[in-house]
């Protein structure tokens, strides 16, 4: 019984905050995905049930498995993807979508194709994309200024206070806070939550190609760039060699099996990762899989209680969760934009597929986010790819002449 | 005066002119001069939003290219540095927003005073200490934010005009990268005309016409002073200037007279304010315009900020003939062309902005904030992007300052 001698209570405590951090901030992008699509707590209770089972089943196999605390989670990019393409999509469109993009991800993860695929995508075009998906609710937080000034300010002040004094659990902080302004200024009430077992909802799946342009290539390609690419540089920076075969194949064969009840794809955690595999986790690295197999189970028990997780945002203003998601996803955009930002080669590329998806037009019925990458893809190859090796250098030449 | 930086001189401008002018810096500042000209779209836009008589803003936007023009003139031509002027955007769409409430006299009283606020701060010396306040990161962040609006207009035509919308935007990309020495700005404008003469256009509504500007006596209330006054004398000195002078370092140039800058502009606002202009101030974009490396030698950049005046000057009493031009063409036309003019500059903003690993915080909130277009006490988003980032900057960066970090270095050095 090896196994029993690795756990300790600071991996099992990075666990739990990293569910805890998951469930403050990038599950109210999923709540505001669940509002633009109007649809019933007994769906969305599905929905959390669902990427919450995912994520548990997928983080404890790779954890126990790989011996690695893997961090597996749902895909936020994806998420507020989500938002900007519901209500015009329907439901059964999106889980179609969901089962095509697992499908790639799939192939992408049995081929170990992984590294090859993601040298091809322009760095600062993906991270662009990116930016302009997450730029709307960065800016949403200022624009609710208009319509709950006071609990838009106390948020703004309460995130910037912790987000000082304790980074870590700023989220978690900001949460609790939240609600308590939000039951003090607008008259939320919580005593409709209670205790609640879920219960998942089967959704049949339909293919159109609106659904597989318009979600299920944007979804791969954010969980790709957005996921799988820092959440693999953060087990790597923390001194595991992990190849993303396994990591990709499981997460992917999990994401086939919850996207019927509305989960979206199980990707690795980016957000939350760093903090099972890190110092804290454990001084041991060799004992910091105990952290992932924790917060698998962690997972475990916030799905199985998903009623109840739906009725505390539920009961809570629309703006309430606007505002959350927005400054959960401050640190996120910060990052895809200086990441674009640096790429001064490209950038003039990267900011064109940050303005075409950040504008939000949908065409043909795709959204943004396809013609963001169609767009960044044209601009890319008209103004910045090297069509020989002379104009190159040439380029270099008067570049550094600059 | 002690506190007002010394140029080189007026009276040889000219021959000095003559011996500067070079293909790079006519090229650049005839960009420059056509970029001011159709800048005045965001004017008549915001004019037409808030129901202002389109008389009214021809004449707004004529005296906005003479008066600006001339002292575009005159700036460039003392200091032999490229410093193009205009006039305020965040002021113009404010200006147009306080109008109907207070009426043309009192908002321009209003810039009147904003004008001799700006002068004073100019005199008194107070720029220096300005630009150490507002680090530049957050300034572009806010001007990135507050631009950015004309960049996703320049998206928005695909939904509905997605034909010329596509051939505008690919005529300005590829001649962007193969036909180096053209403006891209002019080749996609050219498509744009093309096509809308292949699918033909109605400028049967188009009549030549020449206008001048005219003298009108501004009121004083205090409304329009809080209301619009205020906020515009502390976009002039906090943060047109530091944009300008902050382009104009950014490309190297050490010395810059962000003082005079400011106590001309105030000047020249002052006397803007007689003749239905809300401000005149130092340019952002045409500033970038002409003092990048596109205008050829650094030291003969300042020709291009003087042909954009000439042309500003020049152009001003035939404004009314472009605008039935402009009236003419169908909206998306004008989206694209101010989008694709402001995409180089949006591109540096961001740059200046995200690229540098310092003010990262201040700098997205100020972008954030500028580009939510917030108003919070009847002042626009800009300002609060920059008191706002500015602030968060000072509590999480606290590093990132210059004076602070000094501060902390002298006592051990």
């Amino acid at each position: 019984m090896r196994r029993f001698k690795d756990w300790s209570i600071p991996a099992v405590t990075a666990g739990f905050v990293a569910v805890l951090i998951s469930y403050a901030g990038p599950l109210a992008i999923f709540f505001q995905a669940a509002q633009s699509a109007d649809i019933s707590p007994a769906m969305m209770t599905s929905w959390v049930w669902a990427i919450s089972i995912g994520a548990a089943v997928s983080g404890i196999g790779l954890s126990l498995w790989l011996k690695v605390p893997v961090v597996t989670a749902w895909s936020a990019p994806g998420t507020a993807l989500l938002v900007t393409l519901f209500p015009e999509l329907s439901l059964n469109e999106a889980v179609g979508a969901y089962l095509t993009a697992a499908a790639v991800m799939l192939a992408i993860g049995v081929s170990g194709s992984f590294d090859r695929i993601i040298r091809l995508i322009p760095p600062g075009i993906a991270s662009a994309m990116m930016a302009g998906i997450l730029f709307q609710f960065g800016v949403g937080v200022f624009e609710s200024l208009a319509t709950v000034p006071a609990l838009m300010i106390g948020m703004l002040l309460a995130y910037l206070v912790f987000k000082r004094l304790t980074p870590r659990y700023c989220l978690v902080w900001l949460l609790i806070v939240g609600v308590g302004l939000a039951v003090a200024l607008e008259g939320a009430s919580l005593d409709g939550v209670s205790v609640q077992l879920a219960s998942p909802t089967f959704i049949a799946p339909e293919w159109t190609w609106q659904g597989t342009l318009g979600l299920a290539i944007p979804l791969v390609l954010v969980s790709l760039t957005g996921q799988f690419l820092p959440g693999m540089a953060i087990l790597r920076t923390s001194g595991y060699n992990t190849p993303a075969r396994p990591i990709v194949t499981v997460a992917s064969l999990t994401s086939l099996a919850t996207a019927c009840f509305g989960g979206i794809t199980t990707v690795i955690a980016a957000i939350t990762a760093a903090i099972c595999t890190g110092e804290e986790a454990h001084p041991d690295r060799d004992r910091r899989y105990v952290a992932g197999v924790a917060n698998g189970l962690f997972y475990l028990i916030g799905g199985t209680f998903a009623g109840t997780i739906v009725l505390l945002f539920t009961s809570l203003p629309g703006e309430f969760v606007a505002v959350l998601a927005g400054l959960a996803l401050i640190g996120a955009i910060a990052s895809n934009v200086s990441a674009f930002a640096a790429r001064k080669e490209h950038l003039e590329a990267s900011v064109i597929t940050f303005l075409a998806t950040a504008s939000g037009v949908s065409f043909l019925g795709l959204g943004s986010a396809f013609w963001g990458v169609v767009i960044g893809a044209v601009a890319y190859n008209v103004l910045h790819r090297r069509f020989t090796g002379r104009r190159e250098e040439a380029e270099r030449a008067s570049d550094s002449a600059n | 005066m002690k506190h007002l930086e010394k140029g080189v001189s007026l009276r040889h401008a000219p021959a000095d002119f003559i011996r500067d002018l070079n293909v790079d810096n006519v090229s650049a500042g005839i960009v420059a001069g056509l970029f001011g000209i159709s800048a005045s779209v965001i004017h008549v836009g915001a004019g037409t939003a808030a129901g202002l008589d389109p008389q009214f803003i021809m004449l707004w936007v004529i005296a906005y290219l003479m008066i600006n023009g001339l002292f575009g003139l005159l700036m460039p031509a003392y200091y032999r540095l490229p410093l193009p002027m205009a006039n305020s955007i965040p002021g113009a769409l404010l200006f147009a927003a306080i109008i109907p409430v207070v009426g043309v006299e009192a908002a321009l009283g209003a810039s009147l005073i904003a004008g001799a606020i700006a002068l004073v701060a100019g005199l008194a010396g107070v720029m220096g200490i300005v630009m150490k306040l507002i680090p530049m990161p957050i300034v572009m962040g806010m001007v990135g934010g507050v631009l950015l609006k004309f960049g996703l207009n320049m998206v928005a035509p695909l939904e509905h005009a997605i034909v010329p919308a596509a051939i505008m935007i690919l005529a300005f990309f590829l001649s962007a990268r193969f036909l180096r020495r053209v403006p891209p700005l002019i080749v996609a404008m050219l498509a744009g005309i093309a096509y809308m003469a292949f699918t033909g256009i109605d400028f049967s509504g188009v009549e030549f016409s020449v206008t001048f500007p005219e003298f009108i006596r501004p009121t004083f209330t205090l409304e329009a002073f809080l209301a619009y006054g205020l906020p515009l004398a502390l976009i002039l000195v906090g943060m047109e200037t530091p944009a300008g002078v902050g382009l104009v370092k950014g490309m190297g140039y050490k010395e810059v007279p962000a003082n005079a800058i400011t106590a001309v502009g105030g000047f020249a606002t002052m006397i803007s304010s007689f003749f239905n202009l809300h401000s005149t101030c130092i340019a952002a974009p045409m500033t970038g315009i002409c003092s990048s490396p596109e205008a050829g030698k650094p030291d003969k950049r300042w020709v291009a900020a003087v042909i954009a005046g000439a042309i500003f000057v020049v152009g001003a009493p035939f404004y009314g003939y472009v605008i039935s031009l402009i009236e003419a063409m169908p909206s998306y036309f004008v989206a694209i062309v101010a989008g694709l003019a402001l995409l180089k500059v949006i591109t540096s903003a961001m740059y200046m902005t995200f690229a540098g690993g310092k003010h990262e915080m201040g700098g997205l909130f100020a972008f954030l904030i500028a580009a939510s277009g917030l108003q919070i006490l009847g002042i626009g988003a800009s300002f609060w992007a920059l008191v706002l980032g500015v602030f968060i900057s000072l509590v999480f960066e606290t590093k990132d300052f210059e004076f602070i970090r000094r501060a902390a270095h002298e006592p051990s050095a």
